[in-house]
């Protein structure tokens, strides 16, 4: 083999790196992207669900002892939305933060407690108001529901991707953290259904 | 015994006593409870308590179960409440069935079974307030519906000064102030116990109270058993109370001294009073949130030394520190410093702890309980004048009492 015909070997395989890492690269910062786009979705829902839990405790429709832990316990959620996002904090990719998925489970339990079983929910959807203010509070959940599978399962494609040994090789995701599902407590209640 | 010095009631009364906190966890509110009952009943009158319980948790004759206590997490602490259609409609059959002449709530701001009995009954409804606490943002939401449970109140007790003023703060209004009370001849005739009692060179300082809670303390003790031990290296210190979490952050900030800690775990109210009537010395390091110190009345009961925070409850039981030693609060130094004085000067903590005898007496439940009829009585006549005795209201939110009604009848079903 000449030298020439080296030097192109060379220059193919020196291409074919170039462009497997390429690809690679950008897919891996196409999930990274999705697991971002999937956990703001999340936490736009969570925040709503929030959102509607006070609105809930505020109408008096619940019994008031209920009332008051659901608005302690979805304001701890706004508390955490509030004051949490640390500089670059809104692309981070490993999760809620250390408050918010305890104070988003506490929501969960305590609203489930505070609601009770399926015929206390109907006759609470009995009313406009309660249908309203209910209705929210449902579609809220089964949307956060919906987002947190999606976004888990963005984080597993993640994952996975970054698993493959060209990409550990070349360290084609840089200081990128790993990226982290969210796992948390979003049972719904008996009798409430989203949509 | 104590009963004899209540005075006999016009006629006997339907008492209806509500406790927020569970009895399988106990605290200060639910022995206040519980002695309460037991002093009405001595005293003649009927009395049943509705407090969360699940309904195979053995619980004490005079106890309507209510439910299952859930934990929940508030205002910075996990708290064990019961609340939810289903307790709502326990509330409304209990008040329904007991046709009581008073209803007595007690922390009726805490999200639990008395907020719940306080919206469903109408009537005679006194109310007593326990704790110093913040008014909540969670509490601020819910005070536009709470208002008008709380005008149903007709007389009002604060357990303390502090709990008083908390009261007239946050919730506006007044209160009258009615201490704890403490069955202090059962304290001060408990037997000591060998394995609890100390010498002069291994004297025995005990503890009392909720491990993993910090404001109980236990770590400012920890913090200062060094400088006891550096001094006096036989002390033991005897530590009484629920929370293993507590427990092992204390051993590992004790390191070297955890040997001379001895943890009891939970204790029975017999061994509760013999180690108190055994130890040498009894430390309330609490760090804030007391609003009366009842196991330091018990403590001073069983003639048991006392060193204690500056709290200002605390101040108030010691008579001001004539009735014990009081330190810094959360100043581990200054601790030790008042165990080491209480222990190197015998003489004068005889004479503090004779000063604790006699002060401790406006603590019996006698002395409390006919402070405590008083205000039913004023009640009942207030309520005598309306008309009825107390009856579950038909005039909070009409879906509320829709909703309870349909549990009520699917329970029974």
């Amino acid at each position: 083999m000449s030298w020439s015909e080296l030097a192109l070997v060379v220059l193919v395989v020196a291409a074919v790196v170039v462009w497997l890492a390429w690809i690679s690269a950008s897919r891996l910062d196409r999930l990274h992207r999705k697991v971002v786009a999937s956990r703001v979705a999340l936490q736009a829902q969570l925040t709503r669900r929030a959102g509607a839990a006070i609105d809930l405790a505020s109408s008096g429709l619940l019994d008031p002892a209920g009332a008051v832990l659901v608005a302690d316990a979805a304001f701890a959620v706004v508390d955490d939305v509030a004051k949490s996002a640390p500089p670059g904090g809104e692309l981070a990719l490993d999760g809620l933060g250390a408050g918010r998925e305890p104070a988003e489970s506490e929501l969960s339990s305590t609203l489930r407690s505070a609601l009770g079983d399926g015929e206390s929910v109907r006759e609470l959807r009995a009313t406009p108001v309660g249908e309203e203010l209910v209705g929210q509070l449902a579609a809220a959940w089964y949307r956060a529901q919906l987002a947190r599978r999606f976004h888990n399962e963005a984080v597993a494609q993640a994952r996975r991707a970054r698993r493959t040994w060209y990409v550990r090789l070349l360290r084609l995701s840089g200081h990128a953290a790993l990226p982290r599902t969210v796992e948390l407590d979003d049972q719904m209640p008996e009798g409430l259904t989203g949509s | 015994m104590s009963a004899a010095h209540v005075t006999a009631p016009s006629r006997p009364l339907r008492v209806g006593i509500v406790c927020p906190y569970s009895f399988d966890a106990p605290g200060g509110v639910q022995f206040h409870v519980r002695d309460l009952a037991q002093a009405l009943q001595r005293a003649g009158h009927e009395v049943s308590v509705l407090a969360p319980a699940d309904d195979d948790t053995p619980v004490p004759q005079v106890v309507t179960p209510a439910g299952r206590a859930i934990p929940v997490r508030y205002n910075g602490s996990v708290a064990r409440l019961t609340f939810g259609p289903r307790a709502a409609s326990r509330v409304r059959r209990w008040i329904e069935a007991g046709r009581f002449d008073v209803v007595h709530l007690h922390e009726p701001m805490v999200p639990s079974l008395s907020m719940l009995a306080l919206w469903v009954a109408e009537g005679p409804v006194v109310a007593t307030f326990h704790t110093s606490q913040e008014r909540s943002r969670a509490l601020q939401v819910a005070f536009p519906l709470l208002r008008q449970s709380l005008e149903k109140i007709a007389a009002r007790i604060a357990v303390s000064e502090d709990a008083r003023r908390t009261l007239v703060d946050h919730v506006g209004g007044d209160a009258v102030v009615i201490p704890n009370g403490v069955y202090v001849d059962t304290f001060a005739a408990a037997e000591p116990a060998d394995r609890w009692l100390g010498t002069t060179t291994a004297p025995t300082i005990a503890f009392l109270g909720r491990l993993d809670e910090p404001r109980k303390g236990l770590e400012v003790l920890a913090a200062a058993a060094p400088r006891v031990l550096e001094r006096l290296p036989g002390a033991r210190f005897l530590v009484a109370g629920k929370g293993d979490d507590g427990r092992d952050a204390a051993i590992e900030a004790l390191g070297p001294h955890a040997g001379s800690f001895e943890f009891l775990g939970g204790v029975s109210d017999e061994d509760k009073a013999s180690l108190l009537a055994s130890a040498d010395l009894y430390v309330a390091p609490q760090t804030g949130g007391e609003s009366f110190g009842i196991v330091l009345v018990e403590a001073m009961s069983a003639g048991t030394a006392v060193v204690a925070s500056d709290l200002g409850a605390f101040r108030r039981v010691l008579d001001d520190g004539a009735a014990g030693r009081l330190f810094r609060t959360g100043e581990p130094e200054d601790l030790a410093r008042a165990i080491l004085e209480a222990l190197d000067d015998p003489a004068d903590t005889a004479v503090r702890r004779m000063r604790a005898t006699a002060f401790v007496r406006r603590f019996d439940w006698s002395a409390v309980t006919e402070q405590v009829l008083a205000v039913y009585e004023m009640a009942v006549a207030a309520g005598e004048a309306l008309g009825s005795p107390v009856a579950p209201s038909r005039s909070e939110s009409a879906v509320g009492w829709l909703r309870t009604r349909w549990a009520a009848g699917g329970e029974d079903a």
